[in-house]
């Protein structure tokens, strides 16, 4: 039984930049990407801090993780193709990210209370386990079990808008199911194959009526090294010098055999 | 300093029918490289797979026309980046990244593995000092495969025995 942490909050969160796939290495940069979970939306556009970052993004559709600069941004949500003016958007945010984490930040609820809901991401997987959350992000379901089908919930009570915490199990296939608190199943998930030293996020979205899942992969690990690598044998500037040395005297070869050429034809 | 291609970021929609479930799939496979391509500046390399020296620094090959994989990271291919080393200079000349620095951005690197071929297209090159180098970042986890190509770039310092940068080139994976 995992226990759950809703993150309600706007209060937190994020980011974005100009350096949408940039990465001009410092250490100063947060990870943020964005979901659009809002059934009855139109596709939109995410300015940042006033630029364009994200275009007709449609419902369900995620970015992938931006680098962002940690700071505190301005983050405003309209509906695709609609001129900017600041304050005009459907959605708005003042966001705060921290320098070397990672967040999601969804557009939920229907349009016409469209909100923010923002969850920090974990970067990290015992070695050999993989981690699960669920997100509710049905703006009409009632609170949801995520369990195994005949056998214990995973997480429990979960309900919209919220994002649980992390569950750590072992790699390997499951029978899960999106059920009521008294077992009546809402949607199977059979044969889901939950893969060693990776983290998933599992958002349950759209109306009752046409719940859906939509997954994401929040990370994959793999080994860095301590340091950067030593890509240079010799002593470059001394060889570098060498081949300007050869560089020069073969220009001093061409001049030299111009001049030659014309004391002959004179 | 740097440049960075820019360009929109591209934003996913799931693919999966209802029928199926939404979380298998989710995982790319990469490729165990064997060479690499880089057509604009005429560069033909065997890979190495390699890990770390005694020191901890990711391994580069002891000659200077291969380059290295760094193997315990991600593949070519997976979501992640996934770094490919190789020398600016040997004791008697250029090396096998000697033109790197010449990349534009747009430029294509081809990497090819035994199950297939990946082409990376170059979004952003940087040459930052050693000390500043982002380690954690350069070799880190991203929502789509990328490919980092690093060679020794600056003035040589001769008491480090190195080169004071490192020329960082980061390239995005071509959708087949």
């Amino acid at each position: 039984m995992k226990k759950i942490l809703f993150s309600f909050s706007v209060a937190m969160v994020l980011v974005f930049s100009l350096l949408a796939s940039g990465v001009m290495a410092d250490s100063h940069m947060a990870k943020v990407r964005v979901v659009h979970a809002s059934p009855d939306a139109p596709a939109v556009d995410v300015y940042v801090n006033g630029d364009l970052t994200l275009e007709e993004v449609p419902f369900k559709a995620d970015s992938g993780y931006m680098d962002v600069p940690a700071g505190t941004h301005d983050v405003e949500v309209f509906a695709s193709g609609t001129e900017y003016a600041a304050g005009e958007g459907v959605l708005q945010a003042d966001l705060a990210v921290e320098a070397g984490k990672a967040y999601t930040v969804v557009a939920a609820n229907l349009l016409e209370s469209i909100e923010f809901v923002v969850a920090e991401d974990s970067m990290e997987v015992t070695d050999g386990k993989t981690k699960v959350r669920v997100g509710h992000l049905s703006p009409d379901a009632p609170a949801v079990d995520v369990g195994v089908i005949g056998g214990d919930a995973l997480f429990s009570g979960a309900e919209f808008p919220g994002i649980t915490d992390y569950a750590e199990l072992d790699a390997g296939t499951y029978d899960l199911e999106i059920r009521l608190p008294d077992g009546t199943q809402v949607l199977p998930l059979e044969g889901t194959e939950l893969a060693a030293n990776t983290v998933y996020s599992v958002f349950a979205v759209n109306t009752v009526d046409s719940l859906e899942v939509i997954a994401l992969v929040d990370y994959e690990a793999a080994e860095s090294p301590d340091g950067m690598p030593t890509t240079g044998l010799g002593t470059p500037d001394q060889s570098q010098a060498m081949w300007l040395l050869l560089g020069g005297a073969v220009v001093l070869i061409g001049v030299s055999s111009l001049v030659w050429r014309k004391r002959f034809q004179q | 300093m740097g440049f960075a291609l820019d360009e929109p970021v591209s934003v996913r929609v799931p693919q999966t029918t209802p029928a199926e479930n939404p979380i298998n799939g989710l995982k790319r496979t990469g490729i165990k490289p064997s060479s690499l391509k880089i057509p604009a500046i005429d560069v033909e390399a065997q890979i190495q797979h390699l890990g770390v020296t005694e020191n901890g620094e990711m391994a580069v090959p002891n000659n200077i026309e291969d380059v290295s994989w760094f193997s315990p990271g991600y593949e070519p291919g997976e979501n992640g980046r996934s770094v490919i080393a190789g020398h600016v200079d040997g004791v008697d000349g250029p090396a096998i990244f000697w033109d790197l620095a010449k990349l534009q951005l747009g430029d294509e690197v081809v990497i090819q593995g035994e199950e297939k071929t990946l082409t990376f297209k170059i979004h952003t090159m940087e040459s930052v000092p050693l000390d500043l180098a982002d380690v954690t970042k350069v070799f880190g986890y991203t929502s789509s495969p990328e490919l980092v190509m690093i060679t020794c770039s600056g003035t040589y310092d001769f008491e480090r025995g190195t080169r004071e940068e490192r020329l960082i080139v980061y390239a995005s994976l071509i959708e087949e």
